[in-house]
């Protein structure tokens, strides 16, 4: 190796050791911003977190997902092959994050995508909450019901 | 809840990602998947499964410093340093697998890690970091990863310049795979430099006659007849030069070389009318290469030793001018490379969605300069440099984004204090007058006097208001002094009277029962009601303590992540500047390289022509 192929290379580590720290620096910085974010925008105590996951996935292939709270749209989410693959090969996506009184509120969930059979398929779930003080994580569990050949649809407290 | 991965899987997948060719038969580990028991797991594969590295990042830090990841520890981890690999965040990954993979991890998954993180290293050209992950590695490989690090082995060793190490470390291989091939070559480019050039023919030669399956192979044939060819040219065997040269394929990556090296085998052999023949073929080919540059200087020389004097001068001519028109091409590329500009085209043609250590720049921007820099892109220094370039321009955007983001915080932040300032009074207010200690009071006063009537069983205590009423009536008629005369008309009134009395105490103690039953349980609920209200007044009273303390801290926290971001933009926007400088010197770096060798053909040129001139003038003065 010459002398100037040398200085070269020493000059990439240096800068490079720079991204490195820099990199760091940003992802610690976007850690303590997206804690700050959701404290701030959705304290512990009222705060209701919607994640959609899915089990198999063999009898449904999800387009999307239209959330209501309390007869009020509040999420209408529309997955790329992409999303919907992750979400297949284990992913959970928090679809919705809301905040809500204590007390009952109803949450309808309406998934859309194609059935057996590639056929269009457009299913509903509903279930009313008790929300009690603290943080809530609700479940919308999409699952094959083997012996039907169905998909199955949930909304249930993250257990 | 869905079905994730094992933390072996994880790995695997990270692996298996790093190594895409292999893809399918890393990840299919047969082993059972497990259960996804935080949806903060999930969340963070949800992003690692579309190879989105940083928001994944970003969750998994986020999860394990509020403790959201309980149920899966370990693997949280263990992602986290596969990730960060993936990232190209080699340091973080580095540490974490220095620390984890030093514990109860499977000694495969340990090996194969060491390799890529080798594999990482060397293309960041740390040497020294890529030999020492190689040397940890302690078993056997599986075999597709054990040839490659194998080849990693020995091209740290060749660019070390230790060539004799290098081919002791591959003289052994074994197979017929394409590995084995670059193997054999790596050992014949190592023998040339050390000028055993005879037992490098033997391995090159072997080489160039292999019968290739696939375009890779065969442009690996043509490579080692071309570095054959020119060792024997070097060498002073221009015979033997020959046929190498001549194996490889008129159009591919490395004809333009053959062909200008069949052309100088033969001049050196004195052959220069069959040296035409290569170099006439190169003319119309593409001036950047540089063998087609050195053939329009080639073709004059040829023609003037066969006394082609007029024609040669011509060629010159037309070279002279040829080449100026290329340098005024180069000097306009280097000048807008050093205007920036370039490297700005080059990161809004490329999507920032996904960064990290798999990308690589296939294209470079349309323009001018791309012709110019083709062949930089296949070296790790440039790419590495765009790498960094690249995640650089991607943590400004972010950085970008926070900073806007941060303000609204900011501004959400104080609209809440004012609006709880304004609230706090008619809340205090309300709190003052709703006296809960003389509302407790007043519960166990019921309780007693419901006590009382319990146990001298006063069924009247009990009765409705209209009882009550109808039982005060009955009673006042009863004392009526005309009911008391002694006539008939009064004992039968007398004796309605009893019965209605009778009749409405008997219903009232009937009923004595059930109504001390329902009282007693509105009471108690009242009571439980009061303790609920006093609860939540304690807790009205702690978060009006703590509310104040809460503001400060989320303003401390805003407040204090605004210079942060700023400072940290600041050194991203300094470390791009000095990134940008550094591609921006390697590029005119090779511009400037092939300005200089136009400067010297060019040179050349007009040496040779006015030697030309030189000739052709005494040649006249002679005549006359």
């Amino acid at each position: 190796m010459d002398a100037a192929e040398s200085e070269s290379r020493q000059q990439f580590q240096s800068l490079d050791q720079d991204v490195q720290t820099l990199k760091k620096e940003v992802l610690d910085l976007n850690r303590d911003l997206f804690l700050l974010e959701e404290e701030l925008l959705f304290p512990a105590n009222s705060q209701v977190a919607f994640f959609i996951s899915m089990d198999v996935g063999e009898y449904f292939e999800l387009d999307s997902v239209n959330l209501k709270i309390d007869g009020k749209e509040v999420a209408n989410y529309l997955y790329t092959a992409r999303e919907a693959d992750a979400l297949i090969r284990g992913g959970v996506h928090r679809v919705h994050m809301a905040n809500l009184k204590t007390g009952d509120h109803e949450i309808i969930a309406v998934f859309t995508g194609k059935g057996p059979h590639v056929r269009d398929y457009r299913r509903g779930a509903t279930v009313t909450i008790d929300k009690g003080i603290g943080a809530k994580y609700l479940e919308l569990e999409i699952t094959d019901r083997v012996k039907k050949q169905q998909p199955e649809f949930v909304i249930k407290d993250w257990e | 809840m869905p079905s994730g991965r094992s933390l072996f899987s994880c790995l695997c997948l990270l692996l298996a990602l790093l190594a895409p060719t292999h893809a399918v038969e890393a990840a299919d580990d047969g082993r059972d998947p497990i259960v996804v028991k935080d949806p903060h797991y999930g969340e963070v594969l949800y992003y690692f499964y579309q190879e989105d590295y940083f928001p994944a990042i970003v969750r998994v830090l986020a999860a394990k410093d509020r403790e959201q990841l309980s149920d899966h520890v370990q693997e949280a981890e263990l992602l986290l340093g596969g990730m960060y690999l993936s990232y190209g965040h080699h340091v973080q990954a580095a540490e974490i697998f220095e620390r984890l993979l030093a514990g109860n991890v499977a000694p495969d998954i340990r090996d194969r890690t060491w390799f890529f993180l080798a594999k990482i290293w060397y293309q960041r050209g740390y040497l020294d970091k890529s030999q020492q992950a190689l040397a940890n590695i302690e078993r056997e490989l599986p075999r597709f990863l054990q040839r490659e690090a194998l080849m990693l082995e020995a091209q740290i060793l060749i660019d070390a310049g230790n060539y004799d190490a290098a081919i002791v470390k591959l003289e052994n291989w074994k197979g017929r795979s394409e590995w084995a091939s670059y193997a054999k070559f790596n050992i014949g480019v190592a023998l040339v430099r050390l000028g055993r050039v005879d037992e490098a023919a033997r391995l090159l030669d072997d080489l160039g006659e292999l019968d290739p399956f696939n375009e890779e192979l065969t442009s690996l044939r043509d490579k080692a007849n071309l570095a054959l060819g020119y060792a024997l040219l070097q060498d002073g065997q221009a015979q033997a030069a020959k046929a190498p040269l001549q194996r490889v394929r008129l159009e591919g990556p490395f004809s333009n070389k053959a062909l200008l090296g069949v052309g100088w085998a033969d001049a050196e052999m004195d052959r220069y009318r069959r040296a035409l023949v290569p170099w006439m073929e190169l003319r119309g080919r593409d001036l950047l290469d540089s063998a087609v540059q050195e053939s329009m200087l080639a073709i004059p020389y040829a023609m003037a030793k066969l006394d082609s004097i007029s024609q040669a001068a011509d060629h010159y001519l037309n070279a002279i001018e040829a080449f100026y028109e290329e340098t005024n091409r180069l000097d306009r590329t280097i000048q807008h490379i050093e205007s920036g500009q370039f490297f700005d085209d080059f990161v809004e043609d490329n999507p920032l969605d996904s960064t990290g250590w798999y990308w690589r720049l296939e294209e470079l921007p349309e323009g001018p300069e791309a012709r110019y820099l083709f062949h930089l892109l296949a070296t790790h220094k440039f790419q590495e440099g765009l790498k960094n370039y690249r995640d650089l321009s991607y943590l400004h955007r972010n950085l970008d984004e926070w900073q806007q983001s941060v303000d609204v915080y900011g501004n959400m932040l104080e609209t809440r204090k004012e609006a709880y300032a304004l609230r706090l009074p008619r809340v205090e207010d309300a709190l003052g007058r709703a006296d809960l200690d003389e509302m407790v009071g007043r519960k166990l006063e019921f309780d007693s006097t419901l006590n009382n009537i319990e146990e001298s069983h006063d069924w009247l205590a009990l009765a409705t208001q209209s009882e009550f009423e109808m039982w005060g009536e009955i009673t006042g008629l009863e004392n009526t002094p005309a009911l008391r005369a002694n006539i008939p008309e009064a004992y039968e009134v007398r004796d309605k009277i009893d019965l209605l009395k009778g009749v409405l105490q008997w219903q009232l103690e009937r009923d004595f029962g059930d109504r001390l039953w329902r009282i007693r349980r509105n009471l108690r609920e009242s009571g439980e009601a009061l303790v609920d209200t006093q609860r939540s007044r304690r807790q009205i009273d702690e978060s009006i303590r703590l509310e104040p303390l809460r503001f400060d801290e989320l303003s401390d926290r805003v407040y204090s992540l605004d210079p942060r971001i700023e400072g940290t933009k600041m050194r991203v926007e300094d470390a791009l500047f000095q990134q940008r400088a550094f591609l921006q010197s390697i590029a005119i770096g090779e511009l400037e390289a092939q300005k200089q060798r136009l400067d010297v053909y060019s040179v050349q040129a007009r040496f040779a022509l006015a030697a030309i001139y030189d000739i052709a003038s005494t040649v006249g003065e002679a005549s006359e």
